[in-house]
């Protein structure tokens, strides 16, 4: 273990465990109002009326008449609205807002506003979608020639479903209008994010409006986006009240009507000729929902990783993000890959019996290795460290013995074990670091030799304070509790970008490593001193082209090999996990005990998406898994043997050698968990997540 | 505002009963979800008469108010109950819910409920007016109804003593811990001189209420275990064939009503039948 890996106590220990720590809802401010939303309880209707109560004193509607700059949340593009303009497109869509000083009373007049709506057919279907957000495709090699000259071709098509974050605290925001300006803090991973959003409804100059994020109980990812919506909606609320305003989602508000992982269907064809797998020719459908918020970014990254860690002379990939009259989609850890993952590995999965192999032999003979293209021409520019991973793998729990062991069973209960091997590409896709985000870092130096980290990234329960101070402190040789951090505050630090993609720490951290060792040469005893760093590309990056897909889409990769093992018990259709090993590639830990519990969450959250988390709309396209007693997500007892390994290949451009790691343990979970199912069931299976509803049809000889 | 009573004694709690509309609260891990601004609870932690376990000729005498975990840490306490009551929800709920709030809730999914049912247990259920002791069965009037009257406390379940050694218990729940069952399956079959003397099965949350039926049971009563394997067997499961019909929550029937059978039938064969 490298020094910088020993755990250290987390900056936010005392402050969490104590319950000193304040989240939004903790915040009460003088003359506050509560607010709530009206959410649209029709898939697609036009607005014909809404029929308001008397309102009391003190209290007020808010709706798209009262934002007073552009009734648009900048997200990527910026088609979702404030507040709705004269249709709604989903169930929950925002119609207004109803704020006043008792929250009581303003549930009350909520459900007293009848809104009048004429029906229109919503489509609820993304197959059956007229409406094509995003498409892109990319291809390398001749894929046709490829599919003429097969000797064999094989289709078929996989399916995943919704995955909810189900993070510990709600999504809430409080704004207050003050001297002019505007205010809005709460619980979100990108500040700058909400910045530009609410300047832009609120029609103030980027100046005028502060943001700050306060203690969050948890994001992967569905504290990304959805903030900018939630902070705009507050503030016009603040800003026509002229008063504090504070709303808190509710548990089943937020299931139901916040941004989760899209719902995906992928059909593979794949072309074999003299037992060589010579191509795949790869369709990629994601469903939006109502709105395009995050969908073109999780689609690029789904796309690039189509192929999965294999090396394909000839591909071609076509990717939709397709419109639903259903909750806007958006980023949930693993952003777009685990469901491309989940396809590719099935495949190869599938494949590789046809082939006569085991899929771990086929998967062996395909994956890259260092120095080899990407799907998009890049390079694969440091070394790719799965074959001694998969070595790892087996020797913890003798997979490939048990593999053979587990076919053909019988009797009441039946075991099984699966792989998975992926790689998580490390930071935004693309060229975005270099030509949207231009992240900027400061350190402040005080005259009292303390030093300040001044950044826009969020730490939303990943360890970010700590692992941000210890790279600095050990950089500058000085204690860590001489190195001080607070939670981001616009007025106070500057854009170093949004906190997500995997990106901080490597990206951000190496920016501080920088500045720390800026500072180290020009320490001056006693003064204050600011140091300021901005993102430069690394030399090595083949510059990434989004137009053509070309170049490097990531700097690096971090990666891993999964196994889980299983025990299906036939007469209840039930699964025991007997144990789930994962293996990873992060570089060099900058704390050892976070990225650990990093990977075990990961892990197990990757195991619900396979498992057991299972989220549907009605045929009136609403969310009927509302709540944690209806959308069922793991606990430590239905994985008690969770094995988490990290191997050390540290990353040379990466402070103290540290890559991406936060989304990399939720990626490869699914299709390790199904290829154990269908080793169990001795079938082959193509949707995740695989339900004990769905093992009872297999066993009952419903499924093929 | 809430009104709160704390009585010391069970005679002042069915004072209060008597008196005024309250709801009994015990553990309240079913009711603190769904707390009512305009309710009155009668907290009950206080009444030590309600939560004894004890025994006498004919019965486990139960007292309303034990926690799960008092069953499982009692030495009077059947196994089947334990097995049953130590998969509830998990640790700090399992400290706080009780028995007889299990069973008041009137819902068909509640775990120790089945046992009760499985067990032909009857309920002592008393009143200011006096007492009456009923089983179980004429408790159930439907989802969430029970014939609790308005003035009544539960305060003990008498499980009888005999056969309940040969048990068989099944969960299934959506996940290891913290989960509400999808289907459960109580039985037990008391066999002397090998011949089936008594036979009682019970299935819960698949309906309305828990699917107790004595008369199918009845069936394999009296026989040896190789009447019943080769004359009796197919017979009673085509009769649960018939009557279970579990009603679609949130899985489908069809998979419950497979799961109920599975289980039945590995209940017969795990005892040579």
């Amino acid at each position: 273990m490298e020094a910088i890996s020993k755990p250290v106590k987390k900056k936010d220990h005392d402050a969490k465990m104590s319950g000193r720590a304040l989240y939004v809802d903790d915040h009460v401010l003088d003359d506050m109002l509560w607010g709530r939303l009206l959410h649209s309880a029709k898939a697609k209707a036009r607005i014909t009326s809404i029929l308001l109560p008397q309102l009391p004193e003190g209290y007020y509607v808010v709706d798209k008449n009262d934002v007073p700059g552009i009734n648009q949340v900048h997200i990527v593009q910026d088609d979702t609205p404030v507040f709705v303009e004269d249709t709604v497109e989903y169930v929950g869509d925002p119609i207004l807002m109803v704020v006043g000083p008792e929250l009581k009373q303003v549930e009350r007049i909520l459900k007293e506003i009848v809104v009048v709506y004429e029906e229109l057919v919503p489509v609820l279907d993304m197959l059956k979608s007229d409406t094509v957000f995003f498409k892109y495709n990319y291809a390398k090699g001749d894929m046709e020639k490829a599919l003429q000259e097969a000797d064999r071709v094989f289709i078929e098509t996989f399916q995943t479903g919704y995955q909810e974050q189900a993070y510990l605290e709600t999504q809430g925001m409080l704004a207050y209008p003050h001297d002019g300006r505007m205010t809005v803090r709460g619980s979100l991973q990108c500040p700058y994010y909400v910045h530009g959003a609410v300047a832009k409804a609120l029609g103030y100059e980027e100046k005028d409006v502060q943001v700050i994020q306060d203690v969050t109980g948890g994001g992967f990812g569905g504290k990304e986006a959805f903030p900018s919506i939630l902070a705009c909606q507050t503030a016009v609320a603040a800003k026509k009240a002229n008063k504090p305003v504070k709303v808190i989602f509710e548990r089943r508000e937020d299931m139901e009507f916040t941004s989760k992982r899209h719902p995906s269907i992928c059909t593979y064809k794949v072309a074999v000729k003299d037992g060589e797998i010579t191509g795949m020719d790869i369709d990629v459908l994601f469903n939006s929902g109502a709105y395009t918020t995050l969908s073109p970014v999780v689609l690029q990254r789904g796309l690039i990783c189509a192929n999965g860690v294999y090396r394909l002379d000839n591909l071609r990939v076509v990717g939709r993000a397709v419109k639903t009259n259903t909750v806007p989609c958006g980023a949930y850890r693993g952003f777009g890959a685990p469901q491309t993952f989940f396809a590719v590995e099935m495949m190869m999965d599938h494949l590789a019996k046809e082939m006569g192999l085991d899929s771990l032999e086929l998967k062996q003979k395909y994956m890259v290795k260092q120095g080899d293209a990407t799907s998009t021409g890049g390079k694969y520019h440091f070394h790719v460290p799965l074959p001694e991973m998969i070595e790892q793998i087996d020797e913890l729990t003798n997979y490939r013995e048990k593999r053979r062991q587990y076919r053909n069973q019988t009797g009441r209960y039946r075991k099984g074990i699966g792989m998975s091997l992926f790689f998580h590409g490390c930071g935004f896709t693309g060229s975005g670091e270099r030509d949207i985000i231009k992240a900027v870092v400061r350190i402040r130096k005080n005259p009292d030799e303390t030093v300040e980290i001044l950044a826009s990234n969020s730490d939303i329960g990943q360890g970010l304070k700590t692992t941000f101070s210890k790279i600095v402190a050990d950089t500058l040789g000085i204690s860590l509790d001489r190195v001080l951090i607070e939670n981001p505050d616009t007025d106070r630090v500057p854009d170093s970008g949004p906190t997500v993609a995997s990106r901080s720490l490597m990206t951000v951290g190496g920016l501080l490593r920088r500045a720390a060792e800026r500072l180290k040469d020009e320490w001056k005893a006693g003064e204050e001193q600011v140091i300021e760093e901005h993102f430069v590309e690394p030399d090595f990056v083949i510059p990434f082209s989004i137009t053509e897909f070309k170049g490097d889409a990531y700097p690096t990769y971090s990666w891993s090999v999964n196994a889980i093992e299983v025990e299906v018990d036939t007469l209840t259709a039930t699964t025991k996990i007997l144990g789930a090993w994962g293996t990873f590639d992060v570089g060099v830990p900058v704390d050892l005990n976070i990225i650990l519990g990093q990977m075990q969450g990961g892990f197990l959250q990757g195991i619900g998406y396979a498992s057991m988390e299972e989220m549907n709309c009605n045929e009136q396209g609403m969310i009927r898994n509302n709540s944690l007693s209806d959308y069922i997500i793991p606990t430590a007892l239905d994985v008690p043997n969770l094995v988490t390994k990290i191997i050390n290949n540290p990353y040379t451009h990466g402070p103290y050698g540290a890559k991406g790691a936060g989304e990399l343990p939720l990626v490869g979970a699914a299709p390790a968990y199904v290829e154990a199912m269908e080793n169990a069931l001795g079938v082959n299976l193509n949707k995740a997540p695989f339900t004990p509803e769905d093992t009872m049809r297999v066993l009952q000889g419903g499924l093929k | 505002m809430v009104k709160s009573y704390h009585p010391v004694s069970l005679q002042e709690a069915l004072a209060i009963r008597a008196r005024e509309a309250v709801t009994p609260y015990a553990g309240g891990t079913d009711l603190m979800i769904k707390g009512d601004e305009k309710a009155g609870y009668l907290f009950l932690n206080n009444l030590s008469e309600l939560k004894k376990i004890t025994e006498d000729g004919e019965y486990i005498r139960i007292g309303a108010a034990c926690t799960f975990t008092a069953i499982q840490e009692s030495e009077l306490a059947p196994a089947i109950l334990k097995a049953a009551v130590s998969q509830i929800a998990a640790p700090a709920i399992r400290n706080l819910g009780t028995v007889g709030g299990n069973i008041c809730n009137g819902s068909p999914k509640a775990d120790s409920a089945l046992v009760f049912w499985a067990t032909d247990s009857k309920l002592r259920l008393v009143s200011s007016r006096g007492e009456r002791v009923i089983p179980i069965s004429e408790f159930y009037l439907g989802r969430n109804k029970t014939s609790l009257q308005a003035d009544e406390l539960l305060a003990e379940i008498l499980m009888p003593k005999i056969g309940l050694n040969n048990y068989y218990y099944k969960k299934v729940g959506a996940r290891n811990a913290l989960a509400i069952s999808r289907v459960s399956f109580a039985g037990i079959l008391e066999i002397e001189g090998g011949r089936i003397v008594n036979c009682q099965t019970a299935f819960g949350a698949i309906s309305e209420v828990v699917i107790r039926r004595p008369d199918l049971d009845a069936m394999l009563s009296g026989k040896t275990i190789e009447e019943a394997k080769k004359a009796v067997k197919e017979e009673y499961l085509r009769a649960y064939d018939q009557a279970i019909l579990p009603i679609r929550g949130r899985i489908s029937a069809e998979y419950r009503k497979v799961v109920c059978m599975n289980l039945l039938r590995d209940f017969l064969e795990s005892n040579g039948i």
